[in-house]
């Protein structure tokens, strides 16, 4: 968002912006700049939440930067042998689902970008058809049951591997894609998979990014998939792990045995682990934003 | 190739039908005989055995794993259970943040352990038409200790009110020997001390308490509070124990059905003038300034940060909070001191509602019966949490190890590099995290001692003070048939939905009281006199079968 004000490379060349478009660059950095202090606001304070003293917290004395700095929580959080069994489940699932599913979309979007496709009216009605239904909960459950898949790490791969909006995006982008290219390569002699391979996917790095990273942070992000197929606690998610600490801890509404459930975590340990979930995919970011910024354009607009 | 035609092939699919539905319900028969049923078990196991298998068993159990102390697979727990009765449980770990919608799965998949604990009454209620759940109810004769208990303890009444139309209750409930009052409100000492008052006894001193602390200091609310997550009505801890005093279980102990001793009939609970009048009460305290109105709608982290910096003096607590949270947050406040006062009385006087003799509790899934060693399965469940000595274990542990003494005599001791809640608060292990004992899925309920033993000598002295106060009557059990509870369930959520929603309106005075009429009416268009008569009819029947 923010390369919008950074590239002034649209203005008209030569000429002296009008007053109006000063007016409206100040007041689209302004609004910018706001946008970011909000969206930035709530991740510096629990960065500083997580450097801080458990009473700082409490007493509200922590915005943006710590107070009664330590670094014992991180100590605490980093040696719980459970978080990093949790975290290395997250790296993996998160790895072998965007793999997975970034292969099988792929496959999938770029048949039915093929116009001569008999059956391709049908194949992309069935792919829509699941977005707007499913089977909804349990039996969801009772299938990945009886499949076997549970407390494996494919009934968190498998159900997801195919989103439907990203195979949309996809096909768009590759039905935009010039025919004349695949049909010269076909001219030299390369097959259906030999263009998809070498003409097609080297073109589609853009679109390739987005969709990596849509998958990656939805991989990395999702709890409910490793929550609800998942009977032991060293085949969580990270993400559990952080919902129990965070949200578990806020369970009041069983009065009688409340003592057990009413106690709450420290502030300091759900910041410190907040804040070490997240930066990972944070990192990743910067690497894949170029790609980004013009994937999600791409296949937007077809021409 | 064959040609089937469209009415044959219905035919087909209705007796498929048939044939599964068959299959389904052919589990009928089960109550009674349980030859076959009892390997592992043992014979003549009577209250006060020790129970062990005769051959190593193994039962799956839903596990609840706390936040505050994650399940780990080598607690001394396990393995002493095991040592002790022959038994190993095999946990499904959940967390606790979402136990009930992975319960409500489980179970409607037909996937749940055999052991289903932490199940709140009336959640149970869901799954019973499914049939997955067993009517626990039928094989109380195989758990001595259990009814041992119920029978000393007086629990019939209290069971009662578990009991479906059938008679039958699917719930093992956690029973207390008398009724533990847990919450109450923590209130600044060193306020009291430095405005010279004395603490308070009733609601009415706790609003003139409020008055002078108000005084004192014109520009706070002496009183924040917590706990306020939805459903409920915000402030569920304070609404709940104003509630008390004044005869109705309102807040997060919210019920629907009022007992009228009097008339001889239930009301519904957000339509009697106990009702109004707390809401006058709590109305009051708000329009005077003495209670934040934020306390409705602010999150736990804002009141316990409202109370640690000494914005407010006032907040519920129970006995764990009071020690690890309120106490240790104000600990930067110099001289501040904060205490949890004598639950204070209303118009009721010195008694306590009877609700709170029954706990979350143990469901069995219905499979078990199937299982050859069902009859072991509920010995076990028996001795473990309900013997004396299964209580003693999964609260304390081992003797010699992590405790010694005993909490009939009042001589038990936790061992002093043990910690647990307000007990040896500087020792380096926790009982809990460390060794899987006083976890909320098998410890609790129990005797008075039992309970007395796991209470620092400043609770002990306001259970003390909770235990001259006299216990109201059990209501009378009213349940209802499975049509009448589907129609029941929809007209209570309109109702409670609005109570709530009304109940905010009245306490923070964006609705005079004065209205009161017009709500009452308002709940009539939602159902209310069908569902107070859906109650009665219940009772009435109840009534005829006793």
């Amino acid at each position: 968002m923010v390369s919008v004000l950074e590239a002034p490379a649209t203005r008209p060349q030569g000429l002296r912006p009008s007053r109006g478009y000063r007016v409206f660059q100040v007041f689209n950095g302004v609004a910018l700049t706001l946008v970011v202090v909000l969206t930035l606001f709530p991740f510096g304070n629990i960065l500083a939440r997580s450097f801080s003293g458990e009473h700082e917290i409490r007493s509200g004395q922590v915005s943006l930067l710590p107070r009664g700095f330590n670094l014992t929580t991180y100590r605490i959080v980093m040696s719980d042998a459970m978080f990093w069994t949790n975290y290395r489940n997250t790296v993996v699932y998160t790895v072998v689902a965007t793999a997975l599913a970034l292969a099988l979309t792929t496959c999938y979007a770029y048949v039915l970008s093929k116009r001569q496709l008999k059956g391709r009216g049908l194949l992309v009605a069935i792919a829509v058809f699941t977005m707007f239904f499913n089977g909804g909960l349990i039996p969801n459950y009772v299938l990945v049951s009886s499949l076997g898949l549970r407390n494996t790490l494919w009934a968190i791969v498998l159900p997801n591997a195919i989103n439907v909006f990203n195979l949309l995006v996809m096909k768009a982008f590759f039905e935009s894609m010039p025919t004349e290219l695949e049909e010269s390569a076909a001219v030299d002699g390369t097959g259906t998979y030999g263009t998809l391979w070498r003409i097609v996917l080297p073109l589609s790095k853009a679109v390739l990014a987005t969709m990596l990273l849509f998958y990656a942070v939805a991989f990395w992000n999702s709890w409910f998939p490793g929550f609800l197929y998942m009977d032991r606690q060293e085949l969580f998610p990270v993400t559990v792990y952080l919902r129990n600490l965070i949200a578990g801890a806020t369970g009041g509404a069983d009065q009688t045995a409340a003592s057990d459930t009413a106690l709450q975590i420290g502030a300091n340990i759900q910041a410190v682990t907040i804040v070490l979930t997240m930066l990972p995919i944070l990192l990743v970011y910067p690497f894949i934003q170029r790609f980004f910024v013009s994937g999600v354009m791409l296949g937007a607009v077809k021409g | 190739m064959v040609q089937l035609s469209r009415r044959q092939l219905l035919a087909a699919a209705g007796a498929a039908a048939v044939a599964g539905l068959a299959a389904c319900s052919d589990g009928d028969s089960d109550s009674g005989n349980l030859d076959g049923k009892r390997a592992g078990a043992m014979d003549g196991f009577k209250a006060g055995d020790q129970f062990k298998a005769t051959e190593p068993l193994k039962f799956s159990i839903m596990l609840l794993s706390n936040q505050a102390y994650p399940y780990k697979a080598d607690w001394p727990f396990w393995a002493e259970l095991t040592k002790r009765t022959n038994v190993t449980l095999e946990p499904v770990a959940v967390p606790g943040s979402d136990y009930n919608q992975k319960r409500s799965v489980m179970v409607s998949a037909g996937n749940a352990p055999l052991l289903i604990p932490k199940t709140y009454h009336p959640s149970e209620e869901a799954y019973i038409a499914g049939g997955a759940i067993l009517a626990v109810s039928d094989y109380a004769d195989l758990m001595p200790n259990y009814t041992d208990k119920v029978n000393r303890w007086n629990l019939k009444a209290n069971l009662d009110t578990y009991a479906q139309e059938d008679g039958k209750y699917y719930l093992l409930p956690g029973v207390h020997e008398g009724v533990w009052q847990d919450y109450s409100l923590a209130m600044r000492s060193d306020i009291l001390t430095k405005l010279n008052l004395a603490v308070p006894k009733t609601w009415d001193e706790v609003a003139s308490t409020l008055r002078e602390m108000k005084k004192a200091y014109p520009n706070q609310y002496p009183l924040s509070d917590r706990w306020s997550t939805p459903p409920q009505p915000g402030g569920n801890a304070l609404i709940s124990i104003v509630g008390q005093g004044y005869g109705v279980n309102a807040g997060w102990s919210w019920n629907p059905a009022f007992w009228d001793a009097n008339a001889g009939k239930f009301a519904f609970t957000g339509a009697t003038e106990q009702y109004r009048q707390m809401l006058q009460y709590l109305a009051g305290l708000v329009s005077e300034k003495l209670v934040d109105p934020e306390s409705f709608t602010q999150t736990d982290d804002n009141a316990r940060q409202k109370f640690a910096s000494g914005k407010s003096f006032v907040m519920c607590c129970n006995a764990q909070t009071l020690v690890k949270e309120a106490r240790k947050d104000i600990a930067k406040l110099p001289g501040a001191t904060v205490t949890k006062i004598p639950l204070p009385m209303g118009p009721m006087g010195a008694s306590l509602p009877p609700d709170n003799r029954l706990e979350n509790g143990l469901m069995i899934s219905r499979k078990a019966l199937e299982n050859k060693n069902f009859v072991a399965l509920m010995q076990f469940v028996d001795w473990l949490w309900y013997s004396d000595a299964g209580q003693m274990f999964s609260r304390w542990g081992i003797e010699g190890e992590t405790y010694s003494g005993k909490v009939e005599d009042a001589s038990f001791k936790l061992d002093p590099k043990i910690k647990w809640s307000g007990l040896n608060p500087g020792a380096a292990k926790d009982l809990q995290v460390d060794y899987g004992f006083s976890n909320g899925v098998f410890a609790y309920g129990g005797s008075t001692a039992m309970l007395n033993s796991q209470f620092s000598d400043e609770e002990k002295v306001f259970q003390a003070e909770m235990h001259k106060r006299e216990i109201r009557p059990v209501p009378p059990g009213h349940p209802l048939t499975v049509e009448e509870r589907e129609q029941a369930t929809l007209q209570e959520a309109a109702l409670h939905d609005h109570v709530d929603q009304q109940t905010l309106k009245f306490i923070l005075g964006q609705r005079p009281l004065s209205e009161w009429d017009a709500y009452v009416a308002e709940l009539k268009g939602k159902g209310l006199d069908q569902y107070v008569g859906t109650m009665n009819k219940a009772y009435e029947r109840f009534k005829e079968k006793k």
